[in-house]
């Protein structure tokens, strides 16, 4: 069936309540009100107040809870209103979630939702991509899908998941992006990249909605025929390293493409890993292609100039190609 | 601050910006003897009296080694207080679950601890279930002792944490509860109301215990919080506040047996306030030297072990002999968990990545 990418995410929380009881969903305005953007729509009519559960604006204390509630053999899925506020319960995600494991062995099998990303006038704090923020802390996984089919098999791999996992979906992707996804059980492994276009000349790596733009520029440079191979990570953490030093060293050329901000963003730990492990391979320097450094603005114009698109990476690709 | 001599004290009740330093106890629980309201067996006396000395002990040892140079990190000892996580443990169901930092020793013990493991972490060996990742002072064993694990030393961090597993007893109907013990230091941090309003919400089976011990590291309650009690707090959550004198054991049980009870009968979350005091620094490294004299007179006077030791000899009917036979086994046991810690093996560094995550 043909399925929006928001569509994807609410059904694979569906499957995975009707599939185990033991999984349940907290967060702010998702019971009655169906979440802010309605990924829990009818959620609390067929699951109840028991397994759907409206917290109080506290996200430390109600991630807090949740981690607990995962040590207990519960798996909870957390919903922030928007990734950005997932900034009040940080505490509780890299020094609870993610070092209980390690520490105690103890699993923590929990999911953040976080609604991420900018491109709708959102302003600085329903705008950010704040992944390095976790990809940094030893202990979590992050997940960042670009299309409806992996929206769907990576979330139902997260809730099976016995890890914390971060699960960083795009907002500006919920209702513009829609494909034919299937009506069965199905999941996208945690730690497996995805070729979204096969190329010769240029791997751009990215993930999340730098996929689509990535697609566009790639479309372009294809008619002037440069053949670009995009790489979609799908998951941040555990990494698919091989995915894209294969890539490269076929191609020779890398680009890494993200939403986030340039200094410091996952794609800088890719750059370097190709550096290092692929750099007899590379005839021209790995270029980032990513926001400008500085919160994300809301008027339409400067947020334009902050966040990458096609265009940009079009012509950072052509610059990579006549190197 | 004046620091008043307690026979100074005003009554219960005085104005909150009178000469009372809430330091000292307030007269209305301050008592320099113990006894309990009904016939205790002695067996229990005798469990509650040896997990206190045999913290007691344990503490007086691993200070002495840290002094020696033997001990890996710093040290944090609950000298004082030993009489709060005994009487908690004591009520708590085998499957009840309870969290607590090391100050909080003497209930590792009566929860069947061995003083060898405990020991052997602070020495950073090779033991379960932490196998050498984390600190002499933290300890959790979900499915040896029903200790959960918790998150850095911010003691109120663990309070969100106790709501989230007290919502999986309700959520599986088991009628268990979570005793979390924790400090004043711990109420000022928003994780303290976060996770409290969460389980005042839903009426989860929560008990906050909290040690008021007069200091958060050096800076006393006064510039903690502008109540005079922690327990004030309680209305702004509508569940019970209660205060009591934390070197009492018997006052302890007391107490938190009412707060268990609400709890267990998924009436919702109790704070339960015990007024004590930490006789030594924050840590070993700390000589506490901002803690006035008569302060530490005043509780000395106080000490929880002393105080169930006079009601052992006193009411209880104990010979000395009968007291001393416990002293002795306690300090028995105590060398040889050192001995046998030291002789454990040290994690091996090839271990460092293992299990990361789990499978």
């Amino acid at each position: 069936m043909v399925i929006t990418y928001l569509e994807a995410i609410s059904q694979a929380l569906r499957d995975e309540m009707r599939r185990d009881g033991d999984v349940l969903l907290l967060g702010e305005d998702i019971a009655a009100f169906g979440g802010a953007f309605k990924i829990t729509r009818g959620f609390l009519e067929e699951f109840g107040a028991g397994r759907v559960i409206d917290t109080p604006i506290s996200e430390s204390g109600f991630v807090g809870a949740a981690c607990a509630a995962a040590i207990e053999g519960l798996r909870p899925v957390v919903e922030f209103q928007f990734a950005d506020f997932i900034a009040c319960a940080f505490d509780q995600i890299v020094n609870y979630a993610a070092k209980a494991c390690y520490r105690w062995g103890t699993p923590v099998p929990v999911v953040f939702r976080g609604p991420s990303g900018g491109g709708f006038r959102g302003g600085p704090f329903h705008s950010q991509n704040p992944e390095a923020w976790f990809t940094h802390v030893p202990g979590l996984k992050v997940v960042q899908p670009s299309t409806p089919y992996d929206a769907k098999g990576l979330l139902k791999a997260a809730i099976r998941d016995n890890n914390p996992v971060i699960y960083f979906e795009h907002k500006h992707l919920y209702r513009r992006i829609r494909e034919d996804v299937p009506d069965d059980d199905f999941i996208v492994p945690l730690g497996v990249a995805d070729v979204k276009r096969p190329g010769r000349d240029l791997t751009i790596v990215t993930y999340g909605a730098m996929v689509h733009e990535s697609l566009a520029a790639a479309e372009r440079l294809s008619k002037e025929g440069a053949e670009c191979e995009v790489i979609d990570l799908r998951t941040l953490v555990p990494l698919d390293k091989e995915s894209f030093l294969s890539s490269v060293r076929r191609t020779s050329r890398a680009m890494v493409v993200y939403e986030a901000h340039l200094t410091g963003g996952f794609g800088a730990e890719v750059a370097a890993i190709i550096a290092q492990e692929a750099f007899d391979a590379l005839d021209a320097p790995v270029t980032r292609v990513a926001s400008l450094d500085v919160p994300v603005p809301f008027a339409p114009a400067l947020e334009d100039a902050v966040l990458p698109n096609a265009d940009k990476i079009y012509r950072a690709a052509v610059d990579v190609l006549e190197y | 601050m004046t620091i008043g001599s307690p026979d100074a004290l005003p009554a219960a009740g005085a104005a909150a910006d009178d000469v009372c330093d809430p330091r000292f106890l307030d007269p209305a629980i301050d008592r320099t003897s113990i006894a309990p309201d009904e016939p205790v067996a002695r067996e229990d006396l005798a469990s509650w009296y040896r997990a206190m000395r045999l913290a007691r002990t344990f503490e007086d040892k691993l200070a002495a080694l840290y002094r020696q140079g033997r001990i890996v990190g710093a040290v944090y000892l609950g000298t004082g207080q030993e009489a709060i996580a005994t009487g908690v443990v004591s009520l708590l169901r085998r499957d009840d679950y309870f969290s607590t930092v090391a100050r909080g020793l003497s209930g590792w013990f009566l929860r069947g601890v061995e003083p060898r493991d405990v020991m052997g972490r602070w020495f950073g060996k090779d033991i379960p279930p932490s196998h050498g990742r984390d600190l002499g002072l933290f300890l959790a064993d979900l499915p040896g002792y029903g200790i959960a694990p918790y998150h850095n030393g911010s003691m109120a961090s663990w309070i969100p944490s106790g709501a989230g597993f007290a919502l999986a007893f309700k959520y599986r109907k088991q009628p268990r509860v979570y005793a979390a013990l924790t400090g004043d230091g711990a109420t000022s941090p928003g994780d303290f109301y976060e996770g409290l309003n969460f389980a005042a919400i839903h009426k989860l089976p929560l008990v906050v215990i909290v040690e008021n011990n007069c200091y958060g590291y050096s800076t006393p309650t006064s510039l903690q919080m502008p109540v005079k009690n922690v327990a004030d707090r309680a209305p702004a959550f509508n569940i019970p506040g209660t205060i009591g004198f934390g070197n009492d054991i018997f006052e302890v049980r007391r107490l938190v047996s009412a707060a268990i009870d609400r709890a267990r009968r998924g009436e919702g979350p109790s704070l339960v306030e015990f007024k004590t005091f930490r006789r030594r620094g924050h840590g070993e490294h700390d000589d506490m030297g901002y803690v006035p004299r008569e302060l530490r007179d005043f509780w000395e006077r106080r000490d929880p072990i002393r105080l169930l030791r006079e009601y052992l000899l006193g009411g209880a009917g104990w010979t000395a002999g009968e007291v001393a036979a416990i002293d002795a086994e306690c300090a028995a046991h105590i060398d040889r968990a050192v001995e046998e810690a030291a002789a454990l093996p040290d994690p091996k560094p090839e271990s460092v990545e293992w299990r990361l995550f789990a499978e």
